[in-house]
Parts: C-alpha cells; sequence; structure tokens
C-alpha cells in the first residue's frame, strides 16, 4: 500500500481542477437556461435569482418547428427503436462471427472493423440517393435504418470482443442438456450478454439521441425533426434568445445524462471487455 | 435405461493438423464407471467431448447401446455431462439450472418440478433451490452440476474433470460421493481426470491414454500391478514406481553392480531372451522394505527422507548415479547419508524393453 504523500495529493487536486473544468459548460447550461433575457446579457455567468423556470416550458411548447415536445417524441422513436435493431442484429452477427472461426467470418468481421474507420461522410450524397430511390427519406423507418447502419460496425466489434472471452462451456452444456440453437441463444447466451448489451444500448442511445448531421440531412423538411435539429432551428428562430436555446439544450441532454449516472459501471465494463476480446 | 458406450477405431484430427486420438478401441459396460486417465495434451478429453457429440471424429464409429451417434447431434444422444468449471448458467437459480434440461426435453411442469426436487434431496440440495451459482461454495456447486446431469436420467454420463476445482480435502470427499453415487444410480460412466489417484479410487476400469493413443485398460489393481509399458508404470502409482537401468545376466539381473535373482514366476522365461541385454526395470517404492532377515537386498546411501507420519519416502542412491524411493516405516528415522539395506520382493518387480518400453512377461 501507498502512503498518501504530496505526489497523491497533487494528482488528486489535478484531477479536482479536471473536472471543474468539465464541469463548467454545464454550469453555464444551467445557469443561463434560468435566466430572464436582460439577464442573460447582464450576468451570463452569475447564479440565476431568482430562477425563471418558465424559460424551460416556453422552450418545451413553442421551441423547433413545432415545439420541443414533437422533437422529444421523434427522437425517443428514432433512438429507442434503432437500439432495439441494432442490438438484436448486432449480437445475433456477432455471435455468428465469434463462434463460427473461419476465413469466411474473419473477413466479415475485418470489413466491419474497417466500418468503424471509415467516416460515413464519405458515402453521404450517394447514400442519400439511394435512400431517396427507396423511399427512406424524411421518415421514421429510414432513420432507423440509417441509424442501425452507422452503427452496427461498434456494435458488432463491441460484441464479437465479449463473446470470444465468453466460455463456450455453457453453450456446449446447454446442447447437451438438449437445448437447439435458439433455445440456447435465448435462454443462455442473451442473459450472459446483459454487460456488453447494457454497454451498446447505452451507447449507441447516446449516439442517436444525440445525433445532428445525418438527421438535418435525412430529416429535413419532413414533419419528424429530432431535438438537436430542432434546438439548431430554435436558434435560427428566436434570434439571441440564449435562454430559451440553454434551456432546450438541457432538456436535450436531461435522459443522457440521467443514463449516463445509472450506467457508468456497465459502460466500462463493457467497453474493457470489447478492448481485451 | 443405461447402455454400453463402444469406441472403434476413433480418431479425431484437428484443421489444424493437430492428431489427437489414434485409433481408440474402448468399451464402456453398461453401468460401468470408466477412468480415462492422462496428463495433459493426452486427448482424454477429446475423447469425452467425441462421444458428447461437441467434437467430430475424423475416423471409427462411437456406439451407444445399439445406435451409431457418429453424427447425431449432443442433444439427440441421451448423455449428461459434467463440465470442469462446472458450466452453471450463472443467471439460474439452482432451481432453475436443475430444470433446465428437462425444460429442454419439453418434461411437463408437475413432474418436472418432482424430479428437480427428488434430485435435491438426493444431493443434498434442497435448501439451496432458490439460490444462484454465484452464492454457493465450490463443493455446492459441484453437486449441482452432478445434478443437472442426474435429473435427466440419462443413458450415459460424461465428466470432465470435475474435481479439479475443489481443494484436496473436498476432493476426497466428492470421489466418494460420486462413486456412490454411480453406483447407485448405475448409469454407464466415462470420467476424465489427469488424477491417477482419481483413477485409481474410482474406476471400475481405467483407461491410459498417451499422445492420443491408448496405453492399456483394465481395473487398477491390475494397472498397478501389471503395467503393460513404462508410460503406465511411471503414470500409476504415487510415488511412481521406480525405473531403473540393469542388465540381465542369466538367472540374476545386475542393477548398479549389485546383484538381484530374477523372478521364479512367468516372466523369467521371457527374461531368458535378453540374457547380456539391459532392460529397464521397475520397482514399486512398497516392494522396497528394509532388510531384517536373508531376503534378496540392494543396498546404498540414504539422500533424503520425507517423513509422512506412519512411513517415509527415502531416496536412496544404489550407486552409480541410480537413485530409487523406498516406501519404508515411519518408525526408524532414516537420515541423510546413512547406509540403507533394502530387502526387495523380487516376485514384484516388473521388467520393462529398452527399445519399446513393453513390459517383458
Amino acid at each position: 500500500m501507498h502512503r498518501y504523500g504530496r505526489r497523491e495529493l497533487f494528482r488528486e487536486l489535478g484531477l479536482i481542477v479536471a473536472a471543474l473544468i468539465f464541469c463548467l459548460p454545464f454550469y453555464v447550461l444551467v445557469a443561463v437556461s434560468l435566466k430572464t433575457d436582460v439577464q442573460t446579457y447582464t450576468e451570463p455567468l452569475s447564479l440565476p435569482r431568482p430562477p425563471h423556470w418558465s424559460n424551460y416550458s416556453e422552450a418545451w411548447n413553442t421551441g423547433g418547428d413545432r415545439g420541443l415536445v414533437h422533437s422529444f417524441q421523434s427522437s425517443l422513436i428514432i433512438t429507442l427503436t434503432s437500439v432495439v435493431v441494432l442490438l438484436v442484429l448486432g449480437s445475433l452477427g456477432a455471435y455468428t462471427i465469434a463462434r463460427h472461426s473461419g476465413a469466411f467470418s474473419n473477413t466479415v468481421y475485418v470489413l466491419f472493423v474497417v466500418g468503424i474507420i471509415l467516416p460515413f461522410h464519405l458515402a453521404l450524397i450517394p447514400l442519400f440517393v439511394a435512400m431517396r430511390h427507396l423511399g427512406l427519406v424524411g421518415n421514421y423507418a429510414g432513420m432507423i435504418v440509417l441509424n442501425v447502419g452507422l452503427m452496427m460496425p461498434l456494435t458488432v466489434f463491441l460484441y464479437t470482443g465479449f463473446i470470444r472471452a465468453l466460455p463456450r462451456d455453457y453453450e456446449e452444456a446447454a446442447r447437451v442438456d438438449g437445448a437447439g440453437i435458439l433455445r440456447t441463444y435465448a435462454r443462455v447466451v442473451i442473459p450472459l450478454l446483459w454487460p456488453i448489451t447494457a454497454t451498446v444500448g447505452l451507447l449507441a442511445g447516446i449516439v442517436v439521441w444525440n445525433e445532428f448531421f445525418p438527421a438535418l440531412v435525412f430529416l429535413s423538411g419532413s414533419r419528424y425533426q429530432t431535438l438537436p435539429v430542432a434546438i439548431y432551428s430554435f436558434w435560427s428562430g428566436v434570434g439571441e434568445r440564449w435562454n430559451l436555446i440553454m434551456a432546450g439544450i438541457a432538456i436535450a441532454v436531461a435522459p443522457v445524462l440521467v443514463f449516463y449516472v445509472f450506467a457508468q459501471r456497465h459502460l466500462i465494463r463493457g467497453f474493457s471487455a470489447g478492448v481485451k476480446g | 435405461m443405461t447402455a454400453a458406450v463402444t469406441l472403434t477405431g476413433v480418431g479425431k484430427i484437428y484443421p489444424d493438423g493437430t492428431r489427437a486420438v489414434t485409433g481408440l478401441d474402448l468399451r464402456i459396460e453398461p453401468g460401468e464407471l470408466m477412468v480415462v486417465v492422462g496428463p495433459s495434451g493426452c486427448g482424454k478429453t477429446t475423447v469425452l467431448r467425441m462421444t458428447a457429440g461437441l467434437e467430430a471424429i475424423t475416423d471409427g464409429e462411437i456406439r451407444i447401446g445399439d445406435r451409431v451417434v457418429n453424427a447425431l447431434d449432443p442433444r439427440a444422444r441421451d448423455v449428461a455431462m459434467v463440465f470442469q468449471n462446472y458450466a452453471l448458467y450463472p443467471h439460474m437459480s439452482v432451481f432453475e439450472n436443475l430444470a433446465f434440461p428437462l425444460r429442454a426435453h419439453g418434461v411437463a411442469k408437475p413432474e418436472m418440478r418432482e424430479r428437480v426436487e427428488r434430485t435435491a434431496r438426493l444431493l443434498e440440495l434442497d435448501g439451496l433451490l432458490k439460490r444462484k451459482p454465484r452464492a454457493l461454495s465450490g463443493g455446492q456447486r459441484q453437486r449441482v452440476a452432478m445434478g443437472r446431469a442426474i435429473v435427466r436420467e440419462p443413458q450415459v454420463f460424461l465428466m470432465d474433470e470435475p474435481l479439479s476445482n475443489l481443494d484436496a480435502r473436498l476432493r476426497a470427499d466428492m470421489r466418494m460421493e460420486i462413486t456412490a453415487l454411480q453406483r447407485e444410480l448405475g448409469v454407464t460412466t466415462m470420467y476424465v481426470t489427469h488424477d491417477q489417484l482419481e483413477a485409481m479410487t474410482m474406476g471400475t476400469r481405467i483407461a491410459v491414454l498417451k499422445d492420443g493413443v491408448l496405453q492399456q485398460c483394465g481395473p487398477p489393481q491390475v494397472l498397478y500391478q501389471q503395467p503393460e509399458n513404462v508410460f503406465v508404470a511411471s503414470f500409476i502409482g504415487s510415488p511412481m514406481m521406480n525405473l531403473v537401468d540393469g542388465r540381465v545376466d542369466g538367472a540374476e539381473v545386475v542393477v548398479a553392480e549389485q546383484r538381484l535373482p530374477l523372478p521364479a514366476n512367468g516372466s523369467a522365461a521371457a527374461l531368458a531372451a535378453y540374457s547380456g541385454r539391459q532392460v529397464v526395470v521397475g520397482l514399486r517404492p512398497e516392494h522396497l522394505t528394509e532388510a531384517t532377515g536373508s531376503q534378496e537386498r540392494l543396498h546404498g546411501l540414504a539422500r533424503s527422507a520425507e517423513l509422512l507420519g506412519a512411513e517415509q519416502l527415502v531416496r536412496i542412491e544404489l550407486g552409480d548415479d541410480t537413485v530409487v524411493t523406498a516406501r519404508l516405516d515411519g518408525q526408524t528415522r532414516v537420515a541423510a547419508g546413512d547406509r540403507v539395506e533394502l530387502a526387495v520382493d523380487t516376485a514384484r518387480v516388473r521388467f520393462f524393453d529398452v527399445a519399446t518400453g513393453r513390459a517383458i512377461a
């Protein structure tokens, strides 16, 4: 055991300072979101006294094209559906890759890994044209297909790493016990994948929820604006009312923060498993 | 219904070219407990997994009862397996773990409950049915793994080093429990281990494997007393048999310049052909005792002595760098440097061909 010495003291102080720096934008966000129009400009960094809660209801009801409430709904539908489809398809794909060693599955795996590295923007125009032909622009289905596709490489990568580290004994025991492939997958494998499922679900959820550019391009002109796009148009709509913009951002960020606080442990555990792979 | 397991000419070559098992012929009689034993990498687990259907066989035929099962899926073979690390489903309670194989076979709920409870009573797991595997001790997990195999009432049990994760004391208890349980249930069992003590104490018969080839198969006593080759002689028994160089000279064998008469049993005739040639002489430590009368003798200097309580294991240098271990009585302490006279039970000495390693008999 190390003694708590000067070295540790400096290290902790450094970490505390770093944490404060990270917290600063959040403070500004919350402080400004609770100020009146005048206070926003006269004293932007002070504590809001008294807090002006009505900014939140105003942003909720009037922000974006049709109020943030509709965008919130769109974001929720797109995020939840994308994540569920991603988890089902990604885990099945990774399970097959991880459990069938061979040139074909290795190649498929490498292709998925390459998919993590390649920026999606490279394929933006052909993708847009193709999706428009398929009727997948300006609706939920298109956005969900797009998100699932964008997140699939990382999902397969993380799942594959986790499954490769998982002993085969459980599945073999289930086979000898008389279970078929489907029962083995549903009753034995899926529960064992819970830590990585939580990680991937949260990670993908956060990414999809925050996504701006794909939503801007593929949902432009539709009724299904997501939150980040709504907040952007909010800015152009309300001019320089930073207090309302900040309230909108706070509304958008809140679900992610709450999730993160509850799921930190899972995120870290799943990530380290994926990297070890 | 328990059934015989018959392996005929079974071989296994892995895709990378590794030859794990070669031409294995083995028959496990109905109700028998066959221990397959050998050092790590000898192919014993592969044999078990091929019988379970978890590994495809390259050559030969495996029968369970009258059925050839070569191409059958594990679940169609009616076998149950106990894994080395138990492979208890961590997210299920003990009850659910025990019920899993029954559910998979579509057993109706009331019957399932009844069979799980009966198995739990048999293994003294009644109070633990609601617990998850992580809340159990090593011994309890072991029992659950056994229970999951028993509850199905399969034709064959396959056990892959099921005691290797337990501490020494628990292992000794479980050895007896598993043996008793197997006798009670009368289910044909293939038990794989690297521990010759488990093999000796548990097996109705023992099959010794080395490099994927069967070396000898027989009851423990036969393997111990009449090993067919040097490998079996050295693998079975602890401390291992002393294997020293010797030369046959007429009716005697010369070991480290000391002479012993050849035994007056069946091997004498075979040994006659070896006159003037080198052989490997196998002496069990307990067949070397402290000389008191006019027995056949070897003598040497004690190098070290380990007192085990009732007995002591003494390493004795006979000369020419020939060292043997003798299991002597613990009463008279021997110290390093002492001269020791050893009486040799010549009737029990085994001789092996230097080139082939096979027993001369």
